[in-house]
């Protein structure tokens, strides 16, 4: 063949494309690793009960209260600050309690600890990613930077302070921003810069516009209301996701996406509630919902085989073209082995094989259709 | 109160694994900063290659997003059968042949916010070659999705027949023909368009040099 010449298509590229792409897959994995880890440990049978939604908030609440104080106490005696400083071009990673925080290039910042065991970062120049735990019933984490404190409810974020100028990314979880002689409460996905002195917040997910440009740089209409000041000491924010809708509803609340729907479903502690609020996103018709109906298949699966079978069979025909689509062949054989109805399995895997053969699992699954002669 | 002794930091060290089999390993074992050098090490040629197939950035993003969450998700099953960056490789244009089919059903065409040619240059010179650019990928919309990854990887990716194969999973054969019917349509169309027979020539001097 004669050879063909390369022709020059110069690829556009900028490190705030390259970190927002960054932040968005290791949240959504942290997401799909607090998924896995519920599968794993929640032994618990969806029986689709009628369940009274104050009564779980109650118990879900006692819960949590009992166990963070079995778990925690806080400090007896306070410290002194201790002073982290990075080079220009260098980086640190060092961990406070339960947070794991990453100090950028050229970044000065004193941790501080409270008698109560709050845990205070005053930024002084630089960039702080803090990875933390949720905070209701924790010690308080905050982040001061200037005269902008940024109050963790949780559960990833980065604030960094150029100059005179703050800004907040959340990657996961919610945060309070104190600044500017506001607050603001800030979701997975979005941020917002003391520069901004009008609509500072800016949305999640990034328009196609945004990603054209490479970074967030223009406020966007605000999508999270003021709180009310005077409470920033006490979790009194709800921490899971308002999306409880009936199935029958099929459009998720007015002001938020499916993206949104699904990226909040995937924050819900609670099984039930978390199914429920797949099934909602999944009565849509996007991608979104392709891939709901997935994490329920997976939710299921450790309950209810069944079930789980029907939800991917549903994915199959309402989205036969779905990003997920091999996945969820995959994941049929899994669940089929793990049931020991092998006969089935070995089917599934043959139509997998048929569907993708040359997908990622193609070789497990020609050795589960054809088991090696002894 | 007088305060006693530091707030107790614990420093976590972060040095870089020496290859592929360390940073797999450090990966599977949770290593945060292991996962973040990987996807670091990966970004700018998984970018550049879905790029180059799509020829518009409008839904790069996204798919270099779900490709490493693909990448992560199934590094488990990663045997060592081929270098780590080919299998990634191979995942981030499976998933471009599958928005390319999806797309193509759907009937959309993106051809918006392609990119300079050459940063340098006269601004009517880049306008020109921003049109080559546009009627390029408006031909190679014009082609199966197999043929139009195959002839992207090979043609503006600057990947080897080799390469093509493997990433693509076909064979060397299938690969050449799938390359040699994409750019006989793609000649076809420069034969009457001389704006896209300008990009082609540029492309054989660029090489040339």
């Amino acid at each position: 063949m004669k050879p063909t010449k390369q022709i020059v298509v110069e690829v556009p590229t900028s490190e705030a494309r390259r970190d927002r792409v960054e932040r968005e897959v290791f949240a959504r994995l942290d997401a799909m690793r607090d998924v896995d880890h519920a599968n794993q440990i929640a032994p618990v049978r969806n029986r689709r009960l009628p369940i009274i939604a104050a009564g779980f908030a109650f118990a879900a609440a006692a819960a949590s209260v009992i166990f963070l104080v079995a778990r925690e106490a806080p400090p007896s005696r306070p410290s002194s600050p201790s002073l982290v400083v990075t080079p220009a071009g260098g980086s640190s990673r060092f961990t406070v309690g339960d947070a794991v925080i990453d100090a950028g290039s050229d970044t000065s910042v004193e941790v501080k600890q409270d008698p109560n065991g709050t845990t205070t970062l005053l930024l002084g120049r630089g960039t702080v990613d803090c990875d933390v735990m949720p905070r209701p019933n924790r010690a308080p984490f905050r982040v001061v930077a200037g005269d902008v404190t940024v109050e963790v409810v949780g559960t990833r974020f980065e604030v960094s302070r150029v100059g005179t100028v703050t800004r907040v990314d959340v990657a996961r979880g919610k945060v309070k921003v104190h600044g500017n002689g506001e607050q603001r409460l800030l979701g997975a996905g979005q941020s917002w810069s003391s520069a901004v002195t009008t609509a500072g917040v800016e949305g999640s997910p990034a328009t196609p516009a945004d990603r054209e440009s490479g970074g967030v740089t223009a406020p966007t209409p605000v999508v999270t209301e003021p709180i009310a000041p005077d409470k920033h000491d006490k979790p009194a924010l709800v921490e899971e996701p308002e999306i409880e809708l009936p199935a029958e509803a099929a459009r998720p609340a007015k002001a938020i996406s499916p993206q949104q729907a699904y990226e909040a479903a995937l924050e819900i502690k609670d099984e039930t509630k978390r199914a429920r609020a797949y099934r909602t996103v999944a009565n849509g018709n996007h991608t979104w919902a392709a891939l709901s109906l997935f994490n329920l298949a997976e939710l299921q699966a450790k309950t209810d085989v069944g079930a789980t079978l029907k939800t991917l069979d549903e994915l199959k025909r309402r989205f036969p073209n779905a990003g997920n689509a091999e996945d969820a062949a995959w994941f049929r054989v899994d669940v089929l082995r793990d049931a020991r109805r092998m006969d089935e399995a070995r089917g599934a895997a043959a139509d997998y094989l048929r569907d993708f053969p040359q997908g990622t699992y193609a070789k497990l699954a020609a050795r589960l259709v054809r088991p090696s002669s002894p | 109160m007088k305060p006693l002794g530091l707030v107790p930091l614990k420093l976590v060290p972060r040095t870089e694994p020496a290859d592929d089999g360390e940073l797999i390993a450090a990966c599977l074992g949770g290593d945060k900063q292991a996962q973040r050098t990987l996807f670091r090490r990966e970004y700018a040629r998984v970018h550049a290659t879905v790029y180059r197939i799509l020829g518009s950035s409008r839904d790069v993003d996204d798919l270099v997003q779900e490709t490493f969450i693909a990448v992560f998700r199934a590094l488990p099953a990663f045997r060592g059968d081929s270098r780590l960056s080919t299998w990634i490789d191979r995942i981030a244009v499976r998933g471009v042949f599958h928005h390319l089919r999806t797309r193509k059903a759907a009937g959309t065409i993106s051809l918006d916010a392609i990119a300079d040619v050459d940063g340098g240059g006269r601004v009517d010179e880049q306008a020109q070659a921003r049109d080559g650019l546009r009627r390029l990928y408006a031909a190679l919309a014009k082609l199966t999705p197999e043929a139009r990854t195959a002839y992207a990887l090979y043609a503006i990716d600057g990947r080897s027949i080799n390469e093509v194969a493997e990433i693509t999973g076909s064979t060397k054969i299938t690969a050449k023909t799938r390359i040699w019917r994409a750019r006989r349509e793609v000649e076809r169309r420069a034969a009457a368009d001389p704006v896209l027979a300008e990009l082609l020539e540029l492309g054989r001097e660029s090489s040339s040099q």
